[in-house]
């Protein structure tokens, strides 16, 4: 048992020197740039990133690129959120991923490339001609159909609050929504419409359901809007676009999840009927961007390309020129 | 001196009341135990159940599946466990022998004073939050891995890969394992020590033979201990892993997935069945510490029986 248990020993010992050895080397050149040029010019096999599959972001991804659900090749890395795919493509030269348009690209180290020849900014996007992008849309309860009177007028001074006021929009302009200030009011005057908030409202709630991606959005919104309308409470139980027309007017509206507005990243499709809502309508726009290391040479990229890589049928940076 | 039979009294029904005190304490946290156990064990079962409002999930394809992708709605974490076991294994396997080396220059050879600048070292590196450790890790251990994997003509995911997160635990369970092997080292009898000297062995004679086979009962406390935080880590092996769509990884350059990076990615924005089969995946890592710290400690009890 003794020299069994020696043995074992030194074979670990042996183990860890030459453990310690081949990383002493690494420690002082892998950080040069060196290391990750020869990487480079060896191979070119792209390294799909994605985000993991309960992400909107990677919604919003697929549907632009016609990935069908269940479609992306198996070899591709899941990461946990927007500023870790930066950072991950960021560190990886044959890396290809996507972010929201509010990424500090170049902080990363990565670059976004223009999809189908249009460069992504909030012009384009605003205009359409970007197609990377999906709206996000509100929806109200029924007019009249709200626990008080005043709850409604709430519910109706925080929709114009988003959509018609300069102050609400550059709230959500600063958390990454893309909006248009065309038609802007100071608040001062959109205000004047709603005596109610004149009052004070710390007794009434405003509930807000449905998708989980306008969640840093109307949060920033809902919160800068609290102390302009009496200090009304808010609730958010985001959980999914389709449960934004659910709880609003759906099936679930008189149920414990119901609430007062619901979102959806996404247009309400021909079941959701928006008709009977107090409003409805979208409130900015999000843009998605493929980005790839910043020394990749690729400037521009096509749905077609973008499907048949996350598809896993392409995988070399060379066929994709 | 007069006995005050009072006082007696007195200080006797104080003693019964601690010590009720004191059981009540025990039986609270103990319940803690039970209560979490009881939670995840609900939650996590209730996916393998035929009436589950999701749809059920088959138990054995979920234990012995390769694939774990929700868009396909194919949950299989065999391939998990192997990866996890795998990566927790390596890592003890490197910080093992740097670990007990280090322990018994600490405790035997080093002179007084830089032994204990050495121990408090140590210890600091103990209670260096996981995070910290991770951030180092995508930093520094992903640009090695790179590096290395160049060497190789492999090209990496940006350095994160198995052998990363192979260095990271490594690092990590070090302090443990070496705190614990002081410890065990320093409880050694001198007076065996001494025999040995005495009957013309040398220094490192003694060291390897007579203070660490004594002492190898602790050290492998240790080693479970290192173990477990081994399997148990999950924000910085997060950063690191990867998390591949199948598997299992064997090559070291390639991304891993483990069961708490699992647990982990996404956790906030998910829902329903994607949900609650984190918590079956708990439950899977729940069930691995304890078989392995069963195995070890009769590994242990093996080995402390021999001499």
């Amino acid at each position: 048992m003794k020299k069994i248990l020696s043995f074992m020993l030194i074979a670990l010992l042996a183990l860890g020197l030459v453990g310690c050895q081949s990383s002493t080397p690494a420690s002082t050149e892998g950080t040069t740039t060196e290391g990750t040029t020869t990487e480079d010019t060896t191979s070119t096999t792209i390294h799909v990133y994605t985000r993991d599959s309960s992400s909107g972001t990677r919604e919003a991804f697929e549907g632009a690129i016609g990935l069908e659900e269940g479609a992306l090749t198996s070899s591709a890395s899941e990461v946990s959120s927007n500023g870790d795919m930066a950072t991950r493509v960021g560190s990886d030269a044959s890396g290809i991923g996507y972010t929201s348009l509010t990424t500090d690209f170049e902080a990363n180290n990565i670059k976004p490339l223009s999809f189908e020849g249009v460069e992504a900014s909030s012009e384009t996007v605003l205009d359409g001609s970007y197609q990377m992008q999906r709206p996000f849309n509100y929806v109200t309860r029924a007019a009249g159909d709200y626990s008080s009177d005043d709850l409604e007028q709430l519910v109706a001074a925080f929709i114009a609050y988003i959509t018609e006021s300069t102050e609400g929009l550059t709230v959500i302009e600063e958390n990454g929504g893309i909006v248009s200030f065309e038609n802007a009011r100071p608040w001062s005057e959109v205000a004047q419409d709603y005596p109610v908030l004149n009052q004070d409202n710390s007794s009434l709630t405003i509930r807000t359901g449905g998708s989980t991606s306008v969640e840093k959005v109307i949060r920033a919104a809902l919160e800068s809007f609290q102390p302009l309308a009496g200090n009304v409470q808010f609730a958010m139980n985001q959980s999914g676009s389709s449960d934004g027309h659910l709880r609003t007017l759906g099936s679930e509206k008189d149920g414990a999840n119901a609430v007062e507005i619901g979102f959806a990243s996404r247009p309400f499709n021909a079941e959701e009927d928006v008709t009977s809502a107090m409003a409805s309508g979208s409130f900015c726009l999000d843009a998605v961007v493929a980005v790839v290391n910043a020394e990749n040479t690729l400037e521009n990229i096509t749905a077609a390309q973008l499907h048949d890589i996350y598809a896993g049928t392409l995988t070399d940076f060379t066929e994709v020129e | 001196m007069v006995i005050d039979k009072n006082k007696v009294k007195r200080n006797k029904s104080w003693d019964k009341f601690f010590r009720y005190f004191f059981m009540a304490m025990a039986l609270l946290s103990s319940s803690f135990i039970v209560i979490i156990i009881l939670f995840v064990c609900s939650k996590g079962i209730s996916p393998f159940l035929p009436n589950y409002e999701y749809g059920q999930v088959d138990f054995i394809s979920f234990l012995t599946g390769t694939v774990y992708r929700q868009d396909q709605g194919i949950y299989g974490v065999g391939f998990i466990v192997i990866n996890t076991i795998l990566s927790a294994f390596l890592a003890l396997l490197i910080a093992f022998p740097i670990s007990v080396l280090t322990a018994l220059f600490i405790a035997k050879i080093a002179p007084k004073k830089l032994g204990a600048i050495m121990q408090n070292v140590v210890e600091l590196l103990a209670s260096v939050p996981s995070i910290v450790y991770g951030v180092f890790a995508a930093g520094v251990i992903t640009e090695i891995v790179k590096y290395l994997a160049s060497l190789f003509g492999y090209s990496t995911f940006g350095g994160s890969s198995l052998l990363a997160v192979i260095m990271l635990l490594a690092i990590m369970i070090f302090p443990t394992l070496t705190s614990l092997s002081i410890t065990a080292i320093r409880s050694v009898d001198p007076s065996l020590e001494h025999a040995s000297l005495a009957l013309g062995a040398t220094e490192t004679q003694t060291n390897f033979k007579v203070v660490l086979t004594t002492a190898k009962s602790g050290i492998f406390a240790g080693a479970i201990l290192g173990l477990g935080r081994a399997y148990g880590e999950a924000t910085a092996v997060a950063m690191v892993a990867g998390n591949k769509l199948f598997g299992p990884t064997f090559n070291p350059f390639d991304i891993t997935r483990t069961l708490t990076s699992t647990m982990l990615a996404g956790l906030k924005e998910t829902t329903g069945l994607d949900y609650d089969i984190r918590f079956s995946v708990g439950l899977v890592l729940i069930v691995i510490i304890f078989v392995s710290n069963f195995i070890l400690n009769f590994v242990k009890k093996r080995i402390g029986n021999t001499v």
